[in-house]
């Protein structure tokens, strides 16, 4: 017991590395558009002594909503849109349920993934509660804490797709395992009550989502999952974490890599020193690690993300998928997926398209801000998008516990990177809004980079073989609303990020959320932008170099920093996942920090070894970052004690 | 914040630990009387005892001697005259038995005298009887035929009973259980108490009360931490002392008792002097990676205390000096800490658990010491960001345990989780959760059900082997296990919970040594077997009823509260003709049937009355199981 408990806490402390990037731009620019100018976040009042710790949401055919929650109950919400003004209704449905942890509607009755089964409930009397919890499928459970069950989704042909957590080890209490068949899977179960065993490589599958018929889940980062990503699931697919495989040798399991047979290729460090088993951590510096899409040359069920969700930026905790289905009612961006994150307490936008017959595509923040952590989403008839939320057990940046909100399109279009597309020789960004030529002509408005994650059985991975994209030129089409962006270095299988700074809109808005992460699985084949149609202007080369604020680079331990300038170093180090300049989140705010008065030293030790005692008022203690480089930390360090009002 | 719940199960254990240091248990072997002073004769040594749980002690009523008569008496049997009908019982040992008359009716008296002490018995009691233990003579727990008692006062078992002084100042009013875990008459009930005498000064003016630290019935705590100020009612003698005998209330009725064992708890002197601390640090995985090195600081201390260190993390710290003690005796010692740690007394080694990051530990061990002083040596290291710093040293002193440590240095919990309790309104509340059977964590079953009824009798279900698992009267659960925090998935029935078995209860059999399938926590559906369907809520009474299939034959359980009781109905349907269908009902050491016609199960612990259908009993496993013939539907009650 008590090394479970263990368990979740270093689980925990690790994977809480979140990012707020689009509120500091807010608070850093004055009069800058914000969020909330686009996508306004409305609460659903509960009465009192309701505790909506919602674990799935689904639409009914007459508009209601109906949510179940952590504490077993089905509650369904009439007037969940507040038509003029009046409070929604609950009515308790059902109650009694397993940590039920999804909800779905189909055809009269509502179906919920318990812990241990898949279970119908009906209600055969017409008295709006159900009367009949009825088994679809039960499947075994070990009884360890973390062995949760999410879903289901319905696929096409009426069946239903249910994911399953892994337990963790008890001396190795880091380590995933499948303690019973079919932990660490996902499981397709038919209405006729069998089971057909889909995919494995499972650690957390909280999000399920199913887009055009086809199935796809998102994973957390933790040990061999090196940060969060979206899976296309076609059956027999390994997505990576090795629990599941113990039982790759049943007559029915379509994944058929053995155990023996991954850890043949990557070692799965489960080396004892005087009779202990020692926790891996990361390898510092390592040369070669492994790569998960290294995987793909021995084993052909092995997937890599179709999107990764970079951990600590695009959430920590990444939660359902759903797709844009309210044809314009909630915006721009019709036929696009969400993602929800509950660490985080956000919802990110994921564009995917398919290339050489494998999905891959982009993904950028959206809207956080939500009250707790982001787990369900649906579709209200009003074109709003019901959010369900809760964070019990692992905090999130959100700091009530529990909730239903919804998130509603104010009529405004944001200017934002509406698609980022892949080219043979680079990207196309499509956007919302026009761009203005010339900052888009302008190679200074953008810079990026590639990177990867590893693949080993240490709680996730810091960002590994980082690159600088290297831009060539950039082409605007005669509308305005695309850019080729043709980059020299693109790797396959990378993470490309591409920061659009400079661009503006023709009304001269910034562009609201700058970043794309763009999943490069494979470049399409193709001509190449022929070099003479490219603009390859850099706007820095005729300015005098005294405008391009040189301190950063000259005077590296100057305390002058502005935040403009110290926050790429936040955002890259992932500080600001936790911290924000004023405002308490998850971790201090970067001032009460500057009020402690360490030293620039300090601090710097304080990021390598946190003591979280230090702050005894915050849930989630911070994790260790030795990855921050001495020289960044350093100029951090001196950032924050600049904060500090100079002594009178 | 996340600390917190561990935080208070390593208190709790604390508090639970006491019981082998100083002291030694001893067991009252009841072979004969010679562990109490002389009685008139009402108490006797016996072989069994049965109590017909229909007959109340104070009815002369013919009825039941009707029934004696008609079973006939075996020889072995005497039925003392005064109540012959209530209770029978047959010569041997191992069991104390109280037969009182309007002569013979003493209270027992143990030879032995005590001041803390901590036991356990088993007792049981007929219908309608009434008795009591008198710790020091003094303070009593009151035994009642309590069963079934919503609302239990002062007076009902478990009670601590009042006194009858009407002088301003010696009145003490009792105190009542927390709740009323009482069985049915006749069934052995467990209880285990430990009490904490009343301290005197010098002078012998009383400087601290008696103390019930906790009373525990039946396995359910009725009081915890209530001093007692003043003897209660018929005290050996009204006053109080730091001494004094066990006394047996004999003069209201019978009572038996077995499995009498006792601890008598020592205070003892300890104390730690010369302390010296080194603290090293860097991020050590085990106690010789720095124990060899030269230690950033060292320095004397007045109080053993992990304030010294100046890094919250990535320490090494060793701690040295004198422990004395006052007498010779077995001295228990906790070690409570985070990270690693390892305790050195005497030069030898007593705990030692390397790991840079263990959790809230605490280790126990047990030393013989004479009067003197001695070295002692403790080292603690920690590499594990998320804990704080924490090292406690206890010895245990008569029932309590004393810290050695300064107070910041392990500083009590003060940031307890709030319950979360759940109880039936006016409808049956239905809850799935894990249920650790027996309270086994190895044994968790991972697809129950818990049925709490309005009318406080309360059950949980097993949906992966349609087997009733467990019954219980009072409170429903404690779902704290589940919803605080991340939770384990469990909950926690509320009352005296009465485990029953644990396998799939009907099956084919092939031979008469054909076993209930075991349904294992790995176990898948498998074509044509058990075949769980879920459960309907039945419209006029808000109950569930379970649906399953058994190799084509339809099962539903009915399940409901029946008076004191709670009767399972089973309904077949699509029973064929295949033959050797078998459903079990009970399992224990020990079957017997009653003179009321019911069966005690596993010696006594509760019964079951079998309706329509004559049961077996059949020997399997080393276990005896009740045992019904299926060819229809049939039910059965549980009474306990």
């Amino acid at each position: 017991m008590k090394t479970d408990l263990k368990a979740m806490k270093n689980i925990f402390a690790i994977a809480i590395t979140l990012s707020l990037i689009t509120s500091i731009h807010a608070s850093s620019q004055l009069n800058a558009p914000k969020e909330e100018d686009y996508y306004k976040i409305l609460t659903l009042p509960t009465p009192e002594g309701i505790l909506l710790e919602v674990g799935g949401v689904a639409t009914l055919p007459d508009g209601r909503i109906a949510v179940c929650t952590r504490r077993g109950d089905v509650w369904i919400v009439e007037n969940p849109s507040m038509e003029k003004g009046t409070s929604p209704r609950y009515t308790l449905f059902a109650s009694g349920l397993h940590e039920a942890l999804g909800l779905a509607y189909k055809d009269g009755a509502l179906y919920t993934a318990q812990r241990g089964e898949l279970t119908k409930l009906m209600d055969k009397n017409g008295d709006g509660k159900a009367d009949v919890y009825e088994t679809v499928y039960a499947w075994p459970l070990s009884g360890y804490y973390h062995e949760y069950s999410f879903g289901p989704k319905i696929a096409p042909d009426g069946s239903f797709f249910v994911t399953g957590n892994v337990a963790f080890g008890d001396e190795e209490w880091w380590r995933g395992e499948s303690r019973v068949p079919w932990r660490g899977w996902t499981m397709k179960i038919h209405p006729d009550g069998t089971m057909e065993p889909w995919a494995t490589g499972m650690r957390s599958p909280c999000g399920l989502g199913m887009i055009d018929g086809e199935f796809f889940y998102d994973d957390n980062q933790g040990d061999w999952q090196g940060s969060g990503g979206i899976f296309h699931l076609t059956k027999g697919s390994f997505t990576g974490h090795p629990a599941g495989l113990k039982w790759t040798g049943r007559d029915n399991s379509p994944v058929k890599i053995s155990t023996e047979q991954l850890y043949s290729k990557v070692d799965p460090r489960q080396t004892k020193i005087d009779g202990q088993y020692m926790k891996p951590e990361n390898i510092a510096d390592e040369k070669n690690p492994t790569l998960l899409y290294s995987l793909k040359n021995d084993f052909p069920e092995a997937r890599v993300p179709a999107v990764w969700l970079p951990h600590g930026v695009l959430g920590i905790s990444n939660s359902e998928i759903i797709r844009d289905e309210t044809a314009g009612k909630f915006g721009p961006f019709t036929g696009q997926i969400f993602v929800g994150d509950q660490g985080q307490s956000k919802i990110m936008r994921v564009v995917m398209e398919k290339v050489k017959g494998e999905f891959q595509g982009v993904a950028f923040d959206f809207k956080s801000g939500f009250q707790s952590g982001v787990l369900r989403m649906n579709w209200g008839h009003d074109g709003s998008l019901y959010a369900g939320l809760t964070n019990r057990g692992w905090g999130s940046a959100g700091t009530t516990t529990a909730g239903l909100q919804r998130l509603i399109w104010t009529g405004k279009v944001p200017m934002e990177m509406k698609i980022v597309s892949a080219r043979p020789d680079g990207f196309e960004i499509e956007f919302t809004q026009a761009v203005d030529r010339k900052t888009a002509e302008d190679l200074d408005s953008y810079f990026g980079r590639s990177y990867i994650y590893k693949y080993h059985p240490v709680y996730g991975s810091p960002t590994v073989n980082e690159e600088k994209l290297t831009i060539k030129g950039v082409k605007v089409s005669d509308d305005g609303f695309r850019v080729r962006v043709v980059v020299d270095n693109l790797r396959q299988y990378y993470l490309h990020e591409i920061i659009a700074t400079g661009i503006k809109s023709k009304e001269g808005l910034p562009v609201l959320h700058n970043t794309a992460y763009y999943t490069l699985n494979n470049i399409p084949d193709g001509d190449k932008l022929p070099i003479s149609e490219l603009r390859t202007k850099r706007s820095s080369a005729t300015v005098k170099p005294a405008a391009v604020k040189p301190s950063v680079k000259t005077n590296p331990s100057s305390k002058s920093f502005t935040y403009a300038e110290i926050e790429p170093l936040l955002v890259k180090n992932t500080c600001t996942a936790c911290h924000q300049v004023n405002k308490r989140q998850v971790g201090p705010a970067f001032s009460d920090i500057a009020k402690r008065k360490y030293s620039n030293e300090r601090i710097v030790q304080l990021i390598y070894n946190p003591e979280p005692k230090n702050w005894p008022e915050h849930e989630t203690p911070m994790a260790p970052m030795p990855q921050v480089p001495k020289d960044e930390a350093l100029k951090i360090a001196g950032w924050i004690n600049s904060l500090r009002a100079p002594a009178p | 914040m996340k600390l917190i719940k561990f935080r208070v199960i390593f208190l709790l254990t604390l508090a639970l630990c006491a019981g082998q240091a100083n002291a030694q248990t001893m067991a009252l072997t009841l072979q004969d009387l010679s562990d109490f002073k002389p009685q008139a004769g009402n108490w006797l040594i016996v072989g069994d005892v049965t109590m017909n749980p229909d007959v109340d002690i104070h009815e002369k009523a013919e009825v039941s001697l009707t029934e004696e008569t008609k079973k006939g008496k075996k020889a072995k049997i005497t039925t003392p005259p005064a109540m012959p009908q209530a209770v029978t019982f047959t010569s041997g040992t191992g069991i104390l038995l109280n037969m009182n008359d309007d002569k013979k009716k003493d209270q027992l008296i143990s030879a032995f005298e005590h001041g803390d002490i901590e036991f356990e018995l088993e007792v049981m009691l007929p219908k309608g009887s009434n008795s009591g233990i008198y710790l020091q003579g003094r303070y009593e727990v009151q035994l009642f035929d309590s069963w079934g008692v919503k609302n239990p006062t002062y007076s009902d078992i478990g009670g601590i009973y009042r006194n009858w002084e009407s002088e301003p100042g010696k009145i003490y009013m009792g105190k009542a259980p927390l709740s009323n875990p009482a069985k049915a008459p006749g069934l052995w009930q467990k209880m285990k108490i430990s009490f904490q005498a009343p301290k005197f000064d010098k002078a012998g003016n009383k400087i601290e009360n008696a103390r019930f630290n906790y009373v525990d019935l039946n396995g359910v705590r009725i009081h915890e931490n209530v001093e007692v100020p003043l003897p209660t009612g018929g005290p050996i003698e009204n006053n109080e002392k730091a001494l004094g005998p066990l006394m047996i209330q004999g003069d209201h009725g019978p009572v038996a008792f077995r499995n009498i064992k006792y601890t008598l708890m020592k205070s003892v002197e300890v104390s730690l002097s010369n302390i010296t601390y080194q603290t090293w640090y860097g991020n050590y995985k085990i106690i010789s990676d720095y124990s060899g090195l030269k230690p950033s600081a060292s320095a004397q201390v007045s109080e053993l205390t992990c304030e010294v260190l100046e890094n919250e993390d990535g320490f090494g710290s060793r701690y040295q000096g004198t422990i004395s003690v006052s007498e010779d005796s077995n001295y228990k010692f906790t070690l409570a800490y985070t990270g690693g740690a390892r305790l050195i007394i005497n030069n030898q080694q007593l705990t030692n658990y390397q790991s840079a990051d263990g959790w809230w530990r605490t280790d126990e061990a047990t030393i013989e010491l004479k009067a003197g002083s001695y070295p002692f040596e403790i080292y603690n290291y920690k590499n594990a960001s998320w804990l704080p710093p924490r090292l406690g040293l206890f010895v245990q002193t008569g029932s309590l345990l004393k810290p050695l440590h300064a107070f910041n240095s392990f500083p009590p919990d003060d940031q307890p989780v709030a319950p979360i309790l759940i109880n039936p309104g006016n409808e049956p509340r239905m809850l799935r959760a894990f249920l650790d059977f027996k309270g086994d964590n190895k044994q968790r079953l991972t697809h129950t059900i818990g049925v709490g009824d309005p009318s406080g009798i309360n059950y949980v279900y097993d949906l992966k082997a349609g087997n009733l698992v467990c019954v219980w009267r009072g409170d429903f659960v404690d779902a704290t296990p589940m919803w605080h925090d991340r939770g384990d998935g469990s909950f926690k029935p509320m009352g005296a919970t009465q485990y029953l078995f644990n396998n799939q209860p009907l099956a084919f059999f092939t031979s008469s040594t054909t076993s209930f399938p075991l349904i294992t926590r790995d176990a898948e559906i498998k074509e044509g077997e058990y075949l769980g369907k879920g459960y309907e809520v039945e419209e006029a009474t808000g109950r569930p009823i379970f649906k399953y299939t058994y190799q084509g034959i339809d099962v539903e359980d009915k399940i409901y509260p029946d008076q004191s009781s709670l009767t399972h109905e089973v309904t077949i349907k699509n029973r064929g003709t295949k033959s050797g269908l078998y459903y079990k009902v009970a399992e224990g050491k020990a079957i017997q049937q009653m003179p009321n016609g019911t069966y005690a199960v596993d010696d006594k612990s509760y019964y079951i009355r079998v309706k329509g259908v004559t049961p077996l009993v059949r020997e399997n496993a080393g276990k005896q199981e009740l045992i019904v013939p299926v060819e229809g539907s049939f039910s059965y009650s549980i009474i306990w």
